[in-house]
């Protein structure tokens, strides 16, 4: 196998070596002003945080603020409920990370270890759930949670967040039928119940699967405003997203290095999540797309 | 046989339990919500009254005769859809490359995924400064080579192109994540052979890859349609579908209708009027792409 894939690279790379190497340079900097295209934006939000708003108007938004200067961040903090957004963000992400993965992974094991009646419902319904455009079939969604008595609560967003996340089985399925029934087989000839090879084996065996989808969905929950921005309206049940658009209407904080430095503390989540957890994020967004 | 009897009722009992809370919260979150918006989209209910009217087709008829705003918010997010639509060539040439023929590829590809992962709140806050129209950063930079300011956010013939512009910078890398994934997903013979063959990389590009990742472009045109149909956070935190509802997009519009105007049955029509053209839109495209098939 090793061998076989060696010399293919050799060939690629050949390749495009015949070729002039300023074809070589000219794609590294095509690269290059990729990144600075999307390195620029964050750059200049986080030397802005650092700057006061005569320095916002006085210099050049790329020059490197002089004095690590942390106003903006205390009178952020101050004003606003950064901490209560970061705790209810947290809940949120835990809460549906933890429920999603068992349930996603109970429904995948049904569907894809048995035969059963429904079965075909349920694959309709995931046609269904592809089709349904989630921002607007909100507005039916909200007088059924008036009606549980879960608006202005975590649960109604939680209660959203696991109950109709179908890419999540989607992508389960795809991970679930690649683990060979004979490993079922085996296992019941040993006398192990259907709940025991749930639990002991196939739950263990896509733990990958589970920690890839789990931190796609904890980013997903992280960066979401709409849905805690329609159902959480109050201030001690603000996430950071939607702190955030508070601090955007706030008059104390609306100004542009006390926003850049609540953009700031905002975005640094999941860019922690992504730095960490690059290689999960990749591959469950191909996992997602490529398997058929 | 005792076994097997055993066996089934055993079956029976995890498929009832496994399935139980999954289906109910199915049903519950997915299911009802759909059928109750269709229901709703034929009445005049304002949200919060106990009682309302079934009035036919009224509000369809509302939206599609006799709301000129509806049809300018859809044309922008038209303006979402084909500035997407341009950048796709684009971001298959930038996948191709950063699939081992550029130097540095990871880092890039690192790089390229990064506006994703910010929260979209952020997102909007940074773009804000960027096209302020006092101390904005692109501003500044065309005063510095004696151009006029433009009104980013101001200038309702603007606008948009600021906006799908956040957009773009936003959703590209994601494209081009799928893009890359599903050139890495083929074979590694198949280009080796065609490089026997004497293609060079263009050749290799359009007559091997391109065939062979087709259902990768139909996902993200599919994404297209369906992201572009319902982009709400940018404008909605940016603009606020300002200057003069200029920037409003179709679900800005559909939640300003039922929760700014307390029209929820309007609204409701609204959203089936969306699910409509999604439906639509992928059966076009399905047909489309088998037709080239032939």
């Amino acid at each position: 196998m090793e061998a076989k894939i060696e010399p293919s690279k050799k060939t690629i790379s050949k390749n495009t070596k015949k070729k002039a190497s300023g074809w070589e340079i000219l794609k590294i900097l095509l690269f290059v002003f990729i990144a600075a295209i999307v390195i620029l934006p964050i750059l200049i939000t986080l030397f802005a945080s650092f700057k006061t708003l005569p320095q916002i108007g006085a210099e050049s938004a790329l020059k490197p603020p002089t004095a690590l200067n942390l106003e903006n961040y205390k009178d952020v903090i101050k004003n606003n409920h950064v901490f209560v957004g970061l705790k209810n963000s947290t809940i949120l992400v835990v809460a549906s990370v933890v429920i999603n993965s068992i349930l996603s992974t109970m429904v995948a094991y049904c569907l894809t270890r048995f035969n059963f009646k429904l079965k075909k419902v349920y694959l309709a319904v995931f046609l269904i759930g592809m089709i349904i455009p989630g921002t607007v079939t909100e507005i039916s969604r909200f007088g059924l949670m008036v009606n549980l008595h879960v608006y202005d609560t975590l649960l109604a967003p939680i209660l959203i967040y696991v109950g109709a996340d179908l890419m999540q089985i989607y992508i389960y399925n795809q991970f679930l039928v690649q683990i060979p029934i004979s490993v079922d087989e085996s296992a019941m000839m040993d006398g192990a119940s259907y709940f025991t090879i749930y639990w002991k084996i196939i739950f263990p065996m896509v733990m990958p699967a589970t920690a890839t989808l789990g931190i796609l969905k904890a980013v997903e929950v992280l960066n979401d405003m709409y849905i805690p921005f329609l159902y959480m309206p109050s201030p001690n049940h603000k996430t950071l997203s939607t702190m955030l658009f508070a601090c955007i209407q706030d008059p104390r904080t609306s100004s542009i290095p006390k926003l850049s430095a609540a953009a700031v503390i905002v975005m640094i989540p999941t860019l922690v999540i992504y730095f960490v957890f690059q290689k999960f994020i990749f591959s469950g967004i191909a996992a997602g797309a490529v398997k058929e | 046989m005792f076994k097997n009897k055993d066996l089934k009722t055993q079956k029976k009992l995890v498929l009832v339990t496994f399935l139980f809370i999954p289906t109910i919260l199915i049903l519950l979150f997915m299911i009802y919500p759909l059928i109750k918006l269709i229901g709703l989209s034929f009445t005049n209910w304002d949200g919060l009254s106990p009682t309302y009217n079934y009035v036919g087709l009224k509000n369809f008829k509302k939206i599609i005769f006799d709301s000129p705003e509806v049809w300018a918010a859809l044309k922008n997010n038209g303006m979402y859809f084909i500035g997407h639509i341009i950048f796709i060539p684009i971001e298959l040439f930038l996948a191709f490359l950063l699939d081992n023929r550029v130097r540095g590829c990871k880092m890039f590809k690192t790089i390229t995924f990064l506006p994703y992962m910010i929260n979209g709140v952020a997102v909007a806050c940074m773009f804000t400064f960027l096209y302020s129209s006092q101390d904005g950063v692109l501003n500044n930079m065309l005063q510095y080579f004696h151009l006029n300011k433009i009104g980013w956010l101001s200038d309702p013939s603007i606008v948009n192109y600021s906006l799908t512009g956040v957009s773009l910078w936003r959703f590209s890398g994601v494209h081009i994540i799928l893009f890359l994934a599903a050139f890495q997903s083929l074979p590694s013979d198949m280009i080796e052979a065609s490089i026997i063959d004497g293609a060079n990389s263009f050749q290799q590009f359009y007559k091997i890859v391109l065939p062979n990742i087709k259902p990768v472009i139909e996902i993200v045109l599919f994404l297209n349609v369906r992201g572009a149909l319902q982009v709400f956070d940018i404008p909605y935190v940016m603009t606020g579908g300002g200057p003069n509802h200029a920037s409003e997009t179709f679900t800005v519009q559909t939640i300003n209708t039922a929760f700014q105007y307390a029209n929820f049955g309007r609204a409701c029509a609204m959203a089936v009027v969306l699910m409509v053209i999604i439906i639509a839109f992928s059966i076009i495209q399905q047909k489309l792409f088998n037709l080239k098939e032939r």
